[in-house]
């Protein structure tokens, strides 16, 4: 609450300059361990900032559980999720039993002139619930990928080895957060599929199915191309955080090669093999280097029942990359990587180059059409299909969004709404900006759609978005 | 919204803005969004009754003092502030580390959470101690989760001082922890407003010396529950006025309130009653009772003529419906106090046995004084109601008097049996439009402060069908006027009904329509209904307000 109190002092230096929403603290306590008077601070696994005096720490996890507490009077089963202030909004997780994930944001802030004197305001409407309480619950998902569930490390060493995982982890994962660019995306965190004909789809299938017959080691694989999703052998939850980490993380840190292509200096320091374009993302940076250390890194999956941990490969040739994951309890070997990179690098390259020419005789064929009146973004709950028009490329973790953020946060809006009820919904508004808004809800699939034309009416924007569903989700009934 | 303040001149002492009088427009046959306020349907020709009031203006006024914050200039306060925050905090993490003991049993965790209280600040130590013995819908009965809305009004010494559901006594603790989250989220130089969880909300509102809670699983917005909580305020703010409230508690700051507003609960239910089911809080309007113009007019002028000195306003009514409003010249009612007006009288029967002479205080008008309220049937079993505000509180028969003569004029001109005549028609049927698939709506004219609605029918019939609909209707206001991405259009399609919003700078319509309905007809029937209206609006509305 200090750092509060300080980032709002700052604020009213500059006036009428906005201040973004920031992560004030994050913290995950387990109210079992210090329940005696006295021993609060055992309560505490992970504060961040650190720094913070002892009793705020304490302070601010008594006002936590003060609320949870009180909110199961009225609803003993479902606690608080969110508590909102005039300078903050804090967003609870009981990610595993006893265990809570709290992170608090500062509302945005405007400073203002007010009778000579400076002073700010809090924005208090604009960050959305839904959005934030989503990027909590990733937060739990990306820790638990990659070091297990919070139980297993109890049970590993107790205490001290949680906090350390969790010091650990959080420490980097927390500076990735960019909290003022998450929207609807971040709610959804859903998958993007790449288009494919059949015949192409069949070969990688067949490509996948002969790798691990070849790679007998392997347990899962999975298939992306162009920074989306093409085959997983994973379960639907766990694929959906590798993918989010794969294409927020790992790829973006080593596109640099890639753009800078195969004469550059900077792939030249990598000799690899002439033959093929096919390198590992993760693991040995050069098979044919004797020293080249074999370490991947663990992940966690299906950890509700079998609970399986395995060493993540990751190699990637052209724009083809492929996972595949082997049981923790075998040690890849730097012989197994070279079979590797001798088997998959050559082929991987062929189909990579493959793919990519089907992919532009598709995008020719489509390119005909003059650039459309509307952006939308596509959301499946079944199969955790997404599609946007509305974001850039993602990289790094932010996904710039080519909208007004006013528009994405009635998304945000309509989204939430469409949350209280079952039943297929549709809703369209007009924004105070001009600008037409459509949300779509039917069976499991959510389709928003931004419209920039201001001088439609209902039955135009209505006629412009059932084109829309003709042509790109032909198959897909909507309420009319 | 901001566009329809800076449309007006005539600033009023009060500091609200209130439309200029005497006020001729063009009136359009057909209105577009384009037209200007004080032209749309149903605007008053002479002026306005009402205060212009914002929707929730008073959550975003300066009156809600944490709005704005200073930056921290001088650091006297600090040393003060830090010993009041250790010794809050410290009495704090021993509640939340005492509470965490988690118990199943909710009745022992109300109990030892009451405990824990007691030694949370040494203000809310000196409760009674004695637990209710009559078991009471208390906190662990099923039935009392089951609530749509729970109302919680306490003193800032966590004393109870309303409660909707249960006895006061049984959540003496439950209502000493919500002053303790207050305080607790205070010290921090920060407010708490509401806390969000699976299909319920809890929102606070702070009103020194008060502090309001409800804890609520509409589908309504926190700004429009904290509208709510705000009409409970006025309500104990009528019975006692600020200045004897803040009086009270500056003397005894563990007053039990209860003592004084004993009696008055049924009044504060009836409220919450109201609310749930009458348009006219969402809407910040009043609704007319439909009659024809010549009639109305008659009235309104009957009503003028019987003046008194002492008179401020003179308000009939039949049923929530405003028949005529006259108001002295310069001074105008605010719609909350007339529908604190109207609750007070529709929680009471008594009122019809004779003629009733009470001390009330109009908050939004003046919060620290009261008028003498005159109030009684013009026949034991009609419902029209007439209420006199008098200045005067030893002015009764000369106020008494005028109702008289009221009467009189009534019968002489010819006027009573018409009016009568339209006691038996209070609701018209939506069917009178003409539309085929239209089922209900609710049109405001924001420069009149009025509102027309139709009869709400098949298929809403039962209570909780009426409620839904108008929580469909609460649904789009709250999307229409949210404060940082307000909407001009809504139209949205569900499985039970379609539904239209149209919000513009001069009108707010709400329409509902059957499933079967399609975009294009919606579109053709909103421009048919405002005709429709337009047609109507001398009947509809009150177009020319008197002033004494």
């Amino acid at each position: 609450m200090a750092a509060a109190a300080a980032a709002g002092g700052g604020g009213g230096g500059g006036p009428e300059k906005p201040l973004a929403p920031a992560l004030l603290s994050f913290f995950i306590y387990n109210p079992r361990l210090g329940s005696k008077e006295g021993e609060e601070e055992k309560k505490i696994l992970l504060y961040y900032p650190n720094e913070v005096e002892k009793n705020e720490k304490i302070r601010s996890v008594g006002l936590c559980e003060a609320i949870v507490q009180f909110t199961r009077t009225f609803s003993p089963l479902k606690p608080a999720k969110s508590l909102h202030t005039q300078k903050n909004r804090q967003f609870f997780n009981e990610a595993e039993e006893n265990f809570w994930m709290v992170m608090v944001v500062r509302n945005p802030v405007i400073g203002k002139q007010k009778d000579g004197k400076p002073t700010v305001e809090y924005q208090e409407e604009e960050l959305l619930d839904k959005v934030y309480s989503s990027v909590l619950q990733q937060c739990y998902n990306m820790y638990k990928l990659f070091n297990g569930t919070f139980r297993k490390a109890m049970e590993d060493g107790g205490v001290k080895i949680l906090k350390e995982r969790l010091e650990k982890f959080f420490h980097r994962y927390l500076q990735t957060l960019h909290l003022q660019s998450c929207d609807l995306l971040d709610v959804f965190c859903g998958i993007s599929f790449f288009p494919l004909d059949k015949m192409t789809y069949l070969r990688i299938q067949s490509f996948i199915n002969k790798m691990e017959e070849s790679l007998s080691i392997v347990k899962y694989t999975a298939f992306l191309y162009n920074d989306q999703l093409i085959w997983s052998g994973l379960e639907q939850d766990d694929m959906r955080i590798l993918y989010k980490y794969l294409t927020t993380s790992l790829f973006p840190r080593h596109i640099e090669p890639e753009l800078a292509g195969r004469d550059s200096p900077i792939h030249a320091e990598m000799p690899g093999n002439l033959q093929h374009y096919g390198r590992f993302l993760t693991g040995p940076l050069n098979v044919n280097d004797p020293e080249a250390k074999c370490r991947f890194p663990k992940i966690f999956v299906n950890t509700e029942d079998t609970y399986e941990e395995l060493h993540l490969i990751v190699y990637k040739a052209m724009s083809a990359a492929v996972c595949f994951m082997i049981d923790a309890s075998i040690q890849p070997t730097l012989e197994f990587c070279r079979k590797l990179d001798s088997i998959v690098g050559p082929q991987l390259t062929v189909l990579a180059s493959d793919i990519c020419e089907q992919y532009n005789i598709n995008k020719r064929m489509a390119g005909s059409e003059k650039e459309p009146q509307f952006k939308f973004i596509y959301f499946n709950h079944m199969n955790l299909a997404e599609k946007s028009t509305i974001h850039m490329r993602r990289t790094s973790n932010i996904s710039l969004a080519s909208v007004h953020p006013d528009l994405m946060k009635i998304l945000g809006d309509i989204n939430s709404d469409f949350t209280r009820v079952d039943d297929d919904e549709e809703i369209i508004v007009k924004a105070m900006s001009d600008y037409w808004i459509v949300g779509k809800k039917s069976d499991q699939r959510e389709l928003y759609v931004i419209l920039n034309q201001k001088n439609a009416n209902l039955i135009e924007v209505n006629e412009e978005v059932k084109k829309l569903c003709a042509t790109q989700f032909n198959n897909i009934f909507f309420l009319d | 919204m901001a566009a329809d303040v800076h449309k007006k001149g005539g600033d009023v002492p009060n500091g609200s803005l209130v439309p200029k009088d005497g006020r001729h427009a063009e009136r359009s046959e057909s209105p577009t969004p384009g037209l200007a306020q004080g032209t749309e349907p149903g605007a008053g020709q002479e002026g306005a009754m009402f205060v212009h009031a914002q929707s929730y203006e008073d959550l975003t006024s300066t009156e809600n003092p944490d709005a704005t914050v200073q930056i921290p200039g001088g650091r006297e306060d600090a040393q003060s502030d830090q010993t009041k925050i250790e010794e809050i905090s410290k009495d704090f993490s021993k509640l939340s580390t005492q509470l965490t003991g988690i118990a199943l049993d909710l009745e022992e965790e109300m109990r030892q959470s009451k405990e824990d209280k007691q030694d949370l600040s040494p203000k809310a130590s000196r409760r009674d101690s004695v637990l209710s013995g009559k078991e009471d819908e208390g906190v662990s009965m099923d039935a009392w989760h089951m609530h749509q809305k729970h109302v919680f009004v306490l003193s800032e010494a966590g004393k109870p001082v309303y409660s909707r559901y249960g006895s006061e006594e049984a959540l003496s603790s439950t209502m000493g922890v919500m002053m303790a989250l207050v305080s607790f989220v205070e010290v921090q130089k920060n407010a708490i407003r509401s806390i969000h969880a699976d299909g319920y909300k809890v929102v606070f509102v702070r009103r020194s010396p008060l502090v309001l809670v409800a804890v609520a699983r509409t589908r309504q917005s926190e700004q429009e529950i904290a509208q709510e909580l705000l009409y409970i305020y006025y309500q104990i703010l009528s019975l006692l006025t600020l200045t004897q409230l803040n009086r009270i508690f500056q003397q005894k700051q563990n007053y039990d309130l209860r003592r004084l507003l004993a009696g008055s609960e049924r009044i504060t239910d009836n409220l919450l009653d109201l609310m749930a089911r009458d348009p006219s809080f969402l809407m910040g309007a009043a609704r007319c009772l439909p009659m024809a113009s010549g009639v109305r007019d008659i009235v309104s002028t009957c009503l003028q003529q019987a003046k008194a000195k002492s008179l401020v306003f003179a308000i009939l009514l039949a049923k929530n419906q405003l028949v005529s409003l006259v108001r002295k010249k310069d001074q105008f009612l605010h719609h909350i106090d007339l529908h604190l007006l109207f609750n007070l009288i529709s929680s009471s029967s008594s009122f019809r046995e004779g003629e009733a002479w009470t001390p009330i205080c109009l908050p939004k008008f003046n919060s620290s004084g009261f008028f003498s309220a005159h109030i009684s049937y013009l026949e034991q079993d009609t419902d029209l109601c007439l209420l006199l505000i008098s200045t005067d509180r030893e002015d009764f028969f000369t106020v008494s008097d005028c109702k008289r003569k009221f009467q009189d004029r009534l019968k002489k001109r010819g006027v009573y049996q018409a009016l009568l005549e339209a006691l038996h028609t209070p609701f018209y049927s939506v069917s009178q439009v003409g539309i085929p698939f239209l089922r209900h709506f609710i049109y405001k004219s924001k420069s009149s402060g009025l509102f027309t609605s139709p009869e709400i029918e098949a298929p809403y019939i039962t209570e909780k069908e009426k409620e839904r609909l108008l929580g469909l209707y609460q649904y789009l206001h709250s999307r229409a006027h949210n404060s940082s991405r307000p909407l001009m259009n809504i139209y949205y399609t569900g499985s039970h009904e379609n539904l239209l919003a149209w919000v513009t700078n001069a009108f707010e319509l709400y329409v509902c329509f059957s499933p079967l309905g399609t975009k294009a007809a919606a579109v053709s029937a909103v421009h048919k209904l405002m005709r429709w209206i337009r047609k109507e609006e001398d009947r509809l509305f009150i177009l020319t307000p008197q002033t004494y």
